[in-house]
């Protein structure tokens, strides 16, 4: 990446902070994701008296992922350490789109993409800015909303059970593998969307069409997987991300500039 | 050097709409080129073609012997671009939309201030400096556009319609700063403008196009002999004589068309040889205006054939 391709990325991500609307918008997803439904489930877990949950049941049928004898300690481990993981996937990309989305059409709508296109940097070169700039939003957020989540959910477990529940290897390998690769694929198909469509509302309704059924096939089928084996959730990590630089570096096709403009 | 070379361009849109013929221009650097046509005669399509962002059906195009649709990144950086369609960002205030126009071009922050901050002085635009573009006028944002084009010292200016929108003293301003820029840092202009009168003033060479096709190139002189009679002299005689050229007749005032001012004492002297009395005689050169017009009305004689 050069000086040029920086300084749209800077200006990019300028455009979405400094725009409050959307900026406000970006940041209620991974609240209620990384905030509420674990506060929830905690003050759930702590107020509920135990011999009322049918979570007995369910925990029966999973293999035991802890040593802990205290089924509320499970749950909320099978909760905060398995199932919200799978959040944040979705979190990165709901926070990428609307930028990915609007990365080429927006430039058309407000006249600014042919000033663009005059710089000297390669098509392709200003492809990969655009597309690094919604990826290094996606993960400004996700670290963030991570962050705030540990901080919150620690907290909160320390004040009810006086013990902490840390996350572990199966959260390593979603924020630092799985979670980028998905972003990068997710966010290459958008932007690639955005340059062929004429407005910036037909790039987002063709990018939720177009990511929504892969994100809930994805996630749907890995719930599952979270619950199996570290290891294999690692060898597909490392095969997205491997997919994920493969898109990023020729995903974008040969562009050309007719097509672009028009 | 030469700074552009068109030869035989031509550019079919997809659905066949053909938006330049055979187009042959060399300009050489330093040169204010004048590219003049009505709208939609082809203008902005060959300045996209000569930036890469068009490929030419055939033909082929070289500006400071880079092919513009192999390497249009290289070329960017020698050239500057002023279009209508080509915008800056209105959320941004005019110094932020030409210091990321800079660091764009790979200047320095620091090179980045320094030069918007001059050119803005030099197109009259300091008080506006900090104000956001969606608060600019028309006029202004025009301003602002040239010196955007300007920020990394391009050796090729393209000017679409530079001066649409903008009042005379903004328009003087950005004449000077043209003139200056093609004197003083020998950079080429390519003014592509539907305002003959406005080229007029600024160009040392010109290229006349119309639908596509290339009427004439060439500077004003050469333009005018390439119309039948480039001047028309007026003479006020009581007597002419017989087999003057004479191409309108108002009693002791008459109109003739010569192709140089050369021709001017010999028929002066054949009036006072066949006893005549001149009171007066004034030459009257084509203005660009007129040539344009000569020309299209020699193409639709000749059957809309092209010509340089």
């Amino acid at each position: 990446m050069n000086k040029m391709q920086l300084a749209i990325i800077k200006k990019d991500l300028r455009s979405i902070t400094t725009n409050k609307n959307i900026f406000i918008t970006l940041l209620i997803v991974p609240f209620v994701f990384a905030v509420f439904f674990p506060t929830l489930m905690i003050l759930l877990m702590h107020f509920a008296p135990e011999d009322s949950m049918d979570f007995q049941k369910m925990l029966a049928l999973l293999p035991s992922a802890t040593d802990a004898a205290d089924p509320t300690q499970e749950i909320l481990f099978l909760f905060l350490n398995r199932i919200m993981p799978i959040f944040f996937i979705i979190i990165p990309i709901m926070a990428a789109s609307v930028m990915a989305a609007s990365s080429f059409v927006g430039e058309k709508e407000k006249r600014t993409l042919e000033t663009l296109l005059y710089c000297p940097l390669s098509l392709k070169k200003i492809f990969q800015s655009k597309i690094i700039a919604s990826f290094a939003l996606s993960m400004a957020v996700s670290f963030g909303s991570f962050l705030v989540m540990v901080i919150i959910t620690q907290l909160e477990l320390f004040f009810t059970s006086g013990s902490l529940l840390l996350p572990d290897a199966v959260w390593a390998i979603t924020m630092l593998l799985i979670s980028p690769a998905l972003s990068l694929i997710a966010i290459t198909i958008i932007v690639r969307g955005s340059a062929k469509a004429q407005t910036v509302e037909e790039s987002q309704q063709r990018s939720v069409f177009l990511i929504l059924p892969i994100l809930l096939l994805v996630i749907g089928q890995s719930t599952g997987l979270f619950l199996v084996s570290v290891w294999l959730l690692l060898g597909i990590g490392a095969v997205l991300a491997v997919v994920a630089f493969f898109f990023m570096k020729n995903g974008i096709g040969k562009p050309d500039y007719e097509k672009v403009m028009r | 050097m030469q700074a552009v070379q068109m030869d035989r361009l031509e550019k079919v849109y997809e659905g066949g709409k053909r938006a330049l013929h055979n187009i042959s221009i060399t300009l050489d650097q330093g040169e204010v080129f004048g590219f003049l046509g009505p709208n939609g005669a082809g203008k902005t399509t060959a300045v996209k073609l000569m930036n890469g962002i068009l490929a030419p059906t055939s033909g082929s195009c070289r500006v400071f012997g880079i092919d513009p649709a192999r390497e249009p990144e290289k070329m960017h950086q020698l050239s500057g671009v002023v279009t209508e369609h080509a915008q800056m960002y209105d959320k941004l205030t005019g110094l932020q939309n030409l210091l990321f126009y800079g660091n764009l071009f790979g200047l320095s922050d620091s090179e980045s201030r320094s030069r918007a901050l001059s050119l803005l002085q030099k197109l009259g635009l300091t008080d506006a400096t900090d104000k956001k573009l969606e608060t600019y006028s028309t006029g202004m944002r025009q301003r602002l556009s040239l010196a955007r084009a300007m920020m990394h010292r391009p050796r090729l200016l393209f000017l679409d319609e530079p001066t649409s929108g903008l009042d005379p003293e903004s328009t003087m301003q950005v004449n000077r700063l043209i003139q200056r820029l093609a004197r003083d840092e020998g950079a080429t202009v390519f003014l592509c403008t539907h305002q003959l009168r406005y080229a007029e003033e600024l160009c040392s060479s010109y290229g006349l196009i119309d639908e596509g096709q290339l009427l004439a190139a060439g500077n004003l002189e050469a333009l005018r002999n390439s119309v039948s009679g480039g001047t028309t002299i007026r003479i006020e005689a009581d007597r002419f004589p017989m087999g003057l050229p004479v191409c309108s007749n108002n009693g002791r005032q008459r109109e003739i068309t010569v192709q140089s001012e050369k021709e001017i004492p010999e028929i002066v002297r054949r009036i006072v040889e066949n006893g005549g009395n001149v009171y007066h005689v004034s030459a009257h050169r084509l203005s660009l205006e007129e040539i344009y017009f000569a020309l299209i009305e020699q193409r639709g004689k000749k059957g809309g054939t092209s010509h340089e």
